[in-house]
C-alpha cells in the first residue's frame, strides 16, 4: 500500500478515486483497513490538503474534535457532541471531516457478513440481534449512524463545502439504495474542505449510552433554536443522521422488535432537549 | 545536625505494605509478557477457524510457506506428541484436525521474521471447510449429535449422564425436596457471557535451549500445570520444558487454560529460533475461555415467619466447545445455589453442556456468581411476599459454623454470615444528593441526559459466599523454597503467579514475619527452581502461599539452628483434605468437599432514570469475611476491583454471539465500566480467623464479585419495581416506566 501526502486540495482530489482513499485522523479508517472491511491501494493523507481551524462560523474539515469541543465560537450542541464522542486520544486525532464519513458500528457489517450494505441481499440485523440498530429509514438496512457531531451539525443546519460544490449536511446524507450502498452523495474523489455552522440562539446535545462515557450513542439528540424554530438531529437511530421537527415525528418510526426502546428514549430526550433550550 | 534515620521496616503480616509492582505499573515501566524480547526472535501468528462448527476438508500451507520472511507453517501433523491437551481433560486439539468446534479455534500456526509477514502468510493458508450446523442453544444441546462422542469428562467419578453433550451434571438432594412451606416464590434468571477483559492480551516468548528443550516466558496463572500440558504435546519430558512467569496484565481465570504456550514452543523448536506470540484484542476474545452464561430456575418455600423450608434450583450452564474447568464450575454453581442460608430440604440440579458457542471456564466467582444472582433475587422476592425486611429475612436464615450445607458438609471453620450482614447494614447509606448536579453524578453521565427528570433511587442488598481452594478430593498443594545465605540475607522461591492480586506481597510479608528480617528477595516464579504452587485461582493463593512460605521459613530456621551454615529447604503445604461428592446424591463422602468458605454482604444505592433506562450506581458499602487480612490495603483493592467486575456484569458486559460467532470482540463494542461508572466503595473487613489456615487468612478476590452483581440488581429492582431477571440489564426492562 502506498501513502501519499499531496501539498494541496487540488492534488489530493487528483490522487483520490481508483482504489485510493482519503486518510485524515485515521481513527475509523485504520481499523477498517486492518480488519479488511475496506481496501485501498493508496492512502491519500489530507494533512496539507484540507484546512484546519475555526474562524467564526467556518470550520476547516481538518479540525479535530478536541479542538472543536473547547472553542467558544462553536455552538454548544457541536461542542458537546464532540466532547461526548469517543475518548480523548481519539478526539485529538479524529477530524470533523472524517467524522462525517464515519462508518456504522453494525456488527454484521463489521464482521463482513455478506449483508445488504456490503452489496448483498439481506440485512442480517433485522432477523438477528439488533439492539443498537435503527428505528428510521431501516427498510433495506437497519444499521445506525454512530456520529454524534453529525447529528449536531444536522440540527444546526450546517453547510458543507467540497472541492466542487456546496450543500447542506441534510443533503450530504441519503439512505443507501439498491444502486448505491453509500450513505453520502459525494463522488469517490470528492473532498470535504470546510463547514459553515450557523450560530443558533441556543443549542444542546443529549446522548444516551451504555456507560457514563466513551461509548457510541444508543440515541443522541441535538437540538438548536433559531428564533422560535427548533430543529433536532438524531444519532444512532437510522443509517444516516436523522432530522426530526418534533417528538411527534417518532410516531412514524419503524422500530425493530429489539429497538422499540429507542423510540421511547428519543421521545424523552427530545422533550428534555426542548426544555433545555 | 543530623539524626540517624530509622531503618526502613517493610511490611509484615497484617500491615498495609505498598505493593512492589504498584509504582512500575502506574508509571508504565512494568515489563508485561508482551514486552519480552530475544535476539533473533520470530513472530508467531495463529490461523483460526472462521466457523463455529465445520469439518476440515483440507489444509494447504504451500503458498503461506513461500511468503517472504516465513520460517514455519505448522498444522496438527507437526505436533510431535499428544495431539490434544486440556486443563483437566485432554479434549482440545493443539491444532484442529478433522473438525473445528468453535469460532476462533486454532488450526495452523505461522512463524515469520516480522509480525506483519506472519499475518500475511496466515492469510495465505488455504483451509477448506465444510460448515456444519452449529449447536448454539444450550437448552437443546442434549438432543443433538454429540460434539465429543468419546465423552472425555465421563468416568472421572462424576454422575454418569447418558445424554449427549453433557459435560457434567450434578444433583444435590437434601431432606425432603417436596417439603412445602406457607409461601413459595419462583423465578427464572439468566446471565450473559462475561469476558475477563484483562488489559494484557495473551502473549509469551518461547526460546529453544539448543538441546531439544524449551523455555517459555508467559503470562499465566499456574506455571507447573502449563508445563504438564505443554511437555506431552511436544513429546518432551517435563523438565525439558521450563515455564517462567512473565509480567501478567490481569488474569481473572482467563489464563488458567493454555493460549500460546504450546504453539510458541512448537514453532521455536521447529525453527530453532525464539518465537514470540502476542494476541491482539480481537484475537484475545477468542483466545481464552469466558464466564459461563447460565439459565437458572429457582423456587423458594418458607414459613410465614420467614424461615426457609425448601429450595429447589435447576441450573443450566453453557460450557461451549471444550471442557476446560466446566466440571468444577458445574459443581460450584450447585454448591452455592441455595446461598449462605440454612435450609433443611433442597433439590439442586446443575448441568453444563457442550455447544459450539465460545468455550467457557474459570472466571472470578466461578459458578457462585451465577448462583448468587439467582438466590438473592429470590430472597428479595420472598421478603416482598412475606412483607419482611429483606435484611431481616437474610439474618433469620443466615448460615453459621456448625450448620450443614445442602451437600451435607458441616461448616467446621469460620463463616460469619450474620456478622457480615449486620456490619454491612450498619454502614450509613448516603443521603440523596441535591439537584442540580454535575451530569456525571446522574444516570446517563457525560451524556447529559437528565437534570433530575425521571430519576428514582433504590437501595439493594445481597449476601453471597464461595469456597476457598480446590475441592472434591483434588490434591491441592503449594511449594516454597527458602535459602538462608551466609550474609544473613534470604531468598524465597515460590511459583505462585502474581497476576495483579498481590500474592508477591503476601509471600514477602510472610517471609519477613517468619524470618524477622527485611533483607530478603523473592526470586522470579519459574518451574525450574521450585515445585508447583498450584493455581492463582479459587481465592486460594494467599492461604496456600502463606502456608508454604511459613513452613519453609520455619524449617529453614530450624535447619540453620542445627547446621549453622547456609541452608536451602523446600516445603510442600497442603490444606485439609477434601473428598468428592457422592455422584448420585451430591452429598459429601467425607468431612468436606470444599476446604473452607468466605462470605460477603453488600449494600448498594442506585439511581435509575426510568424514562431512559439509564443507571447510576451511587454508593456501595460492603462487609467481607477475610479471615485475617495479610495486607489490609491490598484487600480493599481486591474488594473494589472485584466489585467493579460484578458491576460490569450487572450493567454492561456481555460477549455477544450469533450462530456461535463473537460479534463484539473489541473494547469499542464490549464495554467495561470506567472509573466514572464505579461508585466509592466503603469496605469493612470482618476478621474472624480461619482455624485451618496460616495466620487465619482467607482468600478475598472472589466474594466481592459474587455479591456485587446481585446487590446492584437488588437496588435497580428497588428503584424500578421491575423483576430484572437477566444480566446485563437490558433497556427494554427498564425504559419507559413513566
Amino acid at each position: 500500500m502506498e501513502l501519499r501526502r499531496p501539498p494541496d486540495a487540488q492534488h489530493a482530489v487528483a490522487a483520490l478515486g481508483n482504489g485510493s482513499l482519503a486518510l485524515a485522523g485515521g481513527t475509523d479508517l485504520v481499523p477498517l483497513l486492518r480488519d479488511g472491511i475496506v481496501r485501498a491501494d493508496t492512502l491519500v493523507h489530507l494533512a496539507d490538503a484540507v484546512p484546519r481551524g475555526i474562524d467564526g462560523t467556518r470550520i476547516g474539515a481538518g479540525t479535530t474534535l478536541a479542538e472543536l469541543e473547547v472553542d467558544p465560537q462553536v455552538p454548544a450542541a457541536l461542542r458537546e457532541a464532540c466532547a461526548q464522542a469517543a475518548s480523548p486520544q481519539l478526539r485529538s486525532m479524529g477530524t470533523i471531516g472524517g467524522n462525517l464519513r464515519q462508518a456504522t458500528r453494525c456488527w454484521y457489517w463489521r464482521l463482513r457478513f455478506p449483508c445488504w450494505l456490503h452489496g448483498g441481499e439481506v440485512c442480517h440485523a433485522k432477523a438477528g440481534q439488533h439492539r443498537e440498530h435503527a428505528i428510521f429509514g431501516n427498510e433495506r438496512c437497519a444499521s445506525a449512524h454512530p456520529s454524534d457531531p453529525a447529528a449536531a451539525l444536522l440540527a444546526l443546519g450546517a453547510r458543507v463545502r467540497t472541492d466542487r460544490r456546496e450543500l447542506s449536511v441534510a443533503e450530504l446524507y441519503r439512505l443507501p439504495t439498491d444502486e448505491s450502498r453509500d450513505v453520502v452523495v459525494l463522488a469517490p474523489d470528492e473532498l470535504v474542505l470546510e463547514l459553515d455552522v450557523p450560530l443558533p440562539d441556543a443549542s444542546v446535545y443529549l446522548k444516551a449510552m451504555d456507560r457514563k462515557k466513551w461509548a457510541f450513542p444508543l440515541v443522541g439528540v441535538a437540538a438548536a433554536r433559531f428564533g422560535d424554530r427548533v430543529a433536532f438531529g438524531l444519532a444512532g437511530v437510522a443509517p444516516i443522521p436523522w432530522a426530526v421537527d418534533s417528538a411527534d415525528d417518532l410516531d412514524r418510526a419503524t422500530p425493530l422488535p429489539g429497538t422499540a426502546y429507542k423510540v421511547q428514549i428519543a421521545r424523552a430526550l427530545i422533550a428534555r432537549a426542548f426544555s433545555a433550550l | 545536625m543530623t539524626v540517624p534515620a530509622e531503618k526502613l521496616r517493610l511490611g509484615r503480616v497484617g500491615e498495609s505494605a505498598r505493593r512492589t509492582d504498584a509504582v512500575p505499573k502506574v508509571t508504565g515501566e512494568f515489563a508485561y509478557s508482551s514486552d519480552a524480547y530475544a535476539a533473533g526472535m520470530l513472530w508467531g501468528r495463529t490461523v483460526r477457524s472462521p466457523h463455529a462448527h465445520a469439518r476440515i476438508r483440507s489444509i494447504d500451507v504451500s503458498e503461506a510457506l513461500a511468503m517472504p520472511g516465513v520460517h514455519a507453517v505448522l498444522t496438527h501433523e507437526d505436533v510431535p506428541g499428544e495431539k490434544r491437551y486440556g486443563l483437566e481433560f485432554r479434549d482440545q486439539p493443539v491444532l484442529a484436525f478433522d473438525r473445528v468446534r468453535y469460532f476462533g479455534e486454532p488450526v495452523v500456526v505461522v512463524a515469520a521474521e516480522h509480525p506483519e509477514q506472519a499475518r500475511r502468510a496466515a492469510d495465505r493458508v488455504r483451509i477448506e471447510y465444510e460448515p456444519l450446523e452449529p449447536i448454539v442453544d444450550p437448552e437443546r444441546a442434549t438432543e443433538q449429535e454429540p460434539l465429543h462422542p468419546d465423552r472425555p469428562t465421563m468416568g472421572h467419578g462424576y454422575r454418569d449422564d447418558p445424554r449427549p453433550n453433557v459435560v457434567r451434571s450434578l444433583v444435590i438432594r437434601r431432606g425432603d425436596p417436596d417439603a412445602r412451606g406457607d409461601v413459595s416464590v419462583s423465578g427464572v434468571y439468566e446471565l450473559g457471557i462475561q469476558d475477563q477483559a484483562f488489559l494484557g492480551p495473551e502473549s509469551g516468548l518461547a526460546v529453544p535451549d539448543g538441546e531439544g528443550g524449551v523455555d517459555v516466558y508467559v503470562a499465566t496463572q499456574w506455571l507447573h500445570v502449563d508445563r504438564d500440558q505443554v511437555a506431552p504435546c511436544l513429546g518432551l519430558r517435563p523438565e525439558q520444558v521450563r515455564i517462567h512467569l512473565a509480567g501478567v496484565g490481569g488474569a481473572f481465570g482467563g489464563r488458567e487454560d493454555l493460549s500460546m504456550q504450546i504453539h510458541g514452543a512448537l514453532l521455536a523448536l521447529h525453527t530453532n529460533r525464539p518465537v514470540k506470540i502476542v494476541y491482539d484484542r480481537q484475537e484475545s476474545f477468542v483466545g481464552h475461555i469466558h464466564r459461563h452464561p447460565a439459565k437458572i430456575w429457582a423456587e423458594h418455600r418458607a414459613t410465614r415467619d420467614g424461615k426457609l423450608v425448601c429450595i429447589r434450583v435447576r441450573i443450566l450452564l453453557d460450557g461451549g466447545a471444550y471442557a476446560s474447568s466446566s466440571t468444577a464450575v458445574t459443581s460450584n454453581a450447585a454448591s452455592f445455589a441455595c446461598g449462605p442460608y440454612a435450609v433443611e430440604n433442597a433439590l439442586v440440579e446443575s448441568t453444563c453442556v457442550y455447544t459450539n458457542n465460545p468455550p467457557c471456564g474459570a472466571m472470578r466467582g466461578f459458578g457462585a456468581v451465577q448462583s448468587c444472582f439467582a438466590h438473592e433475587a429470590q430472597m428479595d422476592k420472598l421478603a416482598a411476599a412475606l412483607r419482611i425486611d429483606p435484611i431481616e429475612l437474610r439474618l433469620r436464615n443466615a448460615l453459621a459454623p456448625g450448620d450443614s450445607l445442602p451437600t451435607g458438609q458441616r461448616i467446621t471453620g469460620t463463616l460469619p454470615v450474620a456478622d457480615v450482614i449486620r456490619r454491612c447494614a450498619e454502614l450509613p447509606v448516603p443521603e440523596a444528593e441535591e439537584l442540580p448536579r454535575d451530569p456525571i453524578r446522574l444516570p446517563g453521565g457525560a451524556g447529559n441526559t437528565t437534570r433530575g427528570e425521571g430519576v428514582r433511587r433504590g437501595v439493594g442488598f445481597a449476601v453471597g459466599f464461595k469456597n476457598i481452594g480446590y475441592s472434591e478430593g483434588f490434591d491441592d498443594y503449594c511449594t516454597a523454597r527458602v535459602r538462608l545465605l551466609a550474609d544473613g540475607s534470604a531468598e524465597v522461591h515460590c511459583a505462585a503467579a502474581e497476576v495483579g492480586q498481590g500474592v508477591a506481597n503476601v509471600i514477602l510479608q510472610t517471609a519477613r514475619t517468619e524470618l524477622d528480617t527485611d533483607d530478603l528477595v523473592l526470586a522470579p516464579a519459574t518451574t525450574s527452581s521450585v515445585g508447583s504452587a498450584g493455581s492463582a485461582s479459587a481465592s486460594r493463593m494467599t492461604w496456600m502461599a502463606a502456608g508454604a512460605v511459613r513452613e519453609a521459613c520455619r524449617a529453614a530456621l530450624a535447619e540453620r539452628e542445627r547446621t549453622g551454615g547456609e541452608v536451602d529447604v523446600e516445603r510442600v503445604y497442603r490444606h485439609p483434605r477434601t473428598t468428592p461428592f457422592d455422584p448420585e446424591t451430591g452429598q459429601v463422602t467425607g468431612e468436606r468437599a470444599h476446604v473452607a468458605y468466605a462470605c460477603a454482604a453488600m449494600r448498594v444505592v442506585a439511581e435509575v432514570d426510568v424514562e431512559l433506562g439509564l443507571t447510576r450506581v451511587v454508593w456501595i458499602g460492603t462487609a467481607q469475611d477475610v479471615g485475617r487480612a495479610v495486607n489490609p490495603q491490598a484487600v480493599e483493592g481486591q474488594i473494589e476491583g472485584g466489585t467493579a467486575q460484578g458491576l460490569g456484569l450487572a450493567l454492561m458486559e456481555e460477549v455477544q454471539t450469533r450462530g456461535g460467532l463473537i460479534t463484539n470482540a473489541s473494547f469499542t463494542d464490549y464495554l467495561v465500566p470506567t472509573t466514572l461508572d464505579m461508585p466509592p466503595v466503603e469496605s469493612v473487613l470482618v476478621e474472624d480467623p480461619e482455624p485451618d489456615a496460616p495466620y487465619g487468612v482467607k482468600g478475598v478476590g472472589e466474594p466481592p464479585t459474587v455479591v456485587s452483581t446481585a446487590a446492584i440488581l437488588s437496588a435497580l429492582r428497588d428503584a424500578t419495581g421491575r423483576e430484572l431477571t437477566r444480566v446485563p440489564v437490558s433497556f427494554d426492562e427498564v425504559v419507559g416506566l413513566d
